[in-house]
């Protein structure tokens, strides 16, 4: 299944260096823009909508940069196979698709760095292995996925719930809808409202602690600061509920927004769960601005699905 | 080259292909009971995180069904322009899709038409409207 290029692999070192260090020397333009008290402004409307793949696919191991070229025949290939409107491979894939095309929005671009993966450290662009609790724990979910108990809400996913959506972050990442973003800013806060599902991160830029270790939020605890042009956010304090990519309740992130012109957010993130992962990553989602609008997500209020999932499984169960 | 490269591509979108819907679709629906519905719009339920559609289906005997459709999410149609008066009742439509598990008349709008074939809404592929893959680059 798997077709190796075979012409990158000679490449690949030098790439993925002369990748990594670009990135981590992130462009900060000597003027940005300011708001009336003097931060950078990063406020607008920003979306990371995507076909760039979170991690690096197998079959293209070794390349870390696409040409133009090529970058244009994956944007095609891609968008061509995620096309919902396709009713091949069965019945269960075709239900699996769940509905037409229109319903998506997942963009049609690779980002501009034209990476072929999201993730920029490990220099493979694949998230490290999970450690053996980590496994273990992740092992556990998948089979209560397959299982899929539906005695009542409380058995379903944190999704199925409208309770947390596993792009919203922190991190950020692309979907398959709603990848829309708005950041405001006020003396001392930053707050970033996001479309998918419905939330709002307020964060503080005054130097106060974080909250005790023992409150514990969904979407964990912000406390963000400038340095220079970029706003780092250290985000702490999430719930052993609250999982990214097989994290812990003691996941650390560290995000940094860097407006690298008018159109475009350069936007990276640090993982750092040595209880989760073999080693701490970090990835890349450029965000560029967008006309919007956003609409308010109410997940909660026309969840018909759940009932409707609920009833199905009571009528399995006669 | 181009021929390794495509096909590389092509084995990629294979494996990364599953859809992640508000929910499990296979858990409200049943993949066993395929349904073509052609039928007329009464209301359409513009709600997150899925739009319901709800149409009179004329049976052979005369009877009348209604039954309630699932889309997507809204949002991304009010982005390109769809609204509420976009599917007015009374339109015409085709619905192929898989009936819910627990036996009621709902489905999901797996794929969406008018009666001459063509699809619902602006968005879909090949039309050009603004997140369509065909879209030219912006800027």
């Amino acid at each position: 299944m798997h077709h190796r290029l075979g012409y990158v692999s000679l490449t690949v070192a030098g790439v993925s260096l002369a990748v990594a260090t670009a990135i981590a020397q992130a462009p900060a333009p000597r003027s940005v823009p300011r708001t009336p008290w003097g931060d950078p402004d990063l406020q607008g409307l920003w979306t990371n909508a995507t076909v760039t793949p979170f991690e690096r696919p197998a079959n293209l191991s070794g390349k870390a940069v696409l040409t133009q070229e090529e970058a244009a025949e994956f944007e095609r290939q891609t968008n061509q196979a995620r096309d919902a409107d396709n009713r091949g491979g069965g019945t269960e894939a075709d239900l699996g698709r769940a509905y037409n095309q229109f319903w998506f929005e997942r963009g049609t671009k690779v980002v501009g760095t034209r990476r072929t993966s999201l993730v920029t450290d490990p220099p493979d662009g694949r998230v490290p292995a999970l450690t053996p609790a980590a496994q273990s724990r992740a092992d556990a979910r998948a089979e209560a996925r397959r299982r899929s108990p539906a005695d009542g809400p409380e058995d379903r996913s944190l999704v199925e719930r409208c309770i947390l959506w596993p792009t919203a972050g922190p991190p950020m990442v692309p979907g398959a809808y709603n990848n829309n973003y708005q950041i405001l800013q006020a003396p001392g806060h930053v707050a970033i409202l996001i479309e998918m599902i419905h939330d709002v991160r307020i964060i503080p830029l005054d130097g106060r602690p974080h909250a005790p270790q023992a409150i514990r939020q969904w979407m964990g605890d912000s406390r963000g600061r400038w340095d220079g042009n970029t706003l780092i956010v250290t985000t702490t304090n999430f719930t052993d509920k609250t999982i990214f990519r097989g994290s812990s309740a003691n996941l650390k992130i560290v995000e940094r927004f860097t407006r690298v012109d008018p159109d475009t957010l350069d936007y990276q993130f640090s993982i750092d769960d040595p209880e989760s992962f073999t080693r701490s990553w970090t990835a890349a989602v450029p965000m560029t601005k967008t006309d919007g609008p956003i609409f308010e997500y109410a997940c909660h209020e026309g969840n018909y699905g759940m009932t409707n999932l609920l009833k199905g499984a009571r009528a399995e169960d006669k | 080259m181009r021929t390794l490269f495509a096909l590389a591509v092509v084995s990629l979108v294979c494996a990364t292909m599953t859809v992640r819907a508000h929910h499990a679709f296979a858990a409200e629906f049943d993949a066993k009971k395929p349904v073509k519905l052609e039928g007329t719009v009464t209301k359409v339920e513009w709600i997150n995180p899925h739009a319901w559609i709800h149409i009179d289906v004329k049976q052979a005997n005369g009877t009348t069904e209604q039954w309630m459709i699932e889309g997507g999410t809204p949002n991304t149609l009010f982005r390109r322009g769809v609204t509420k008066n976009s599917l007015p009742a009374g339109t015409a439509i085709v619905v192929d899709g898989y009936q819910a598990k627990d036996g009621t008349l709902k489905a999901n709008g797996r794929d969406i038409t008018l009666p001459d074939g063509r699809k619902l809404f602006i968005g879909s592929t090949g039309t050009g409207a603004p997140g369509d893959p065909q879209e030219p680059p912006a800027k």
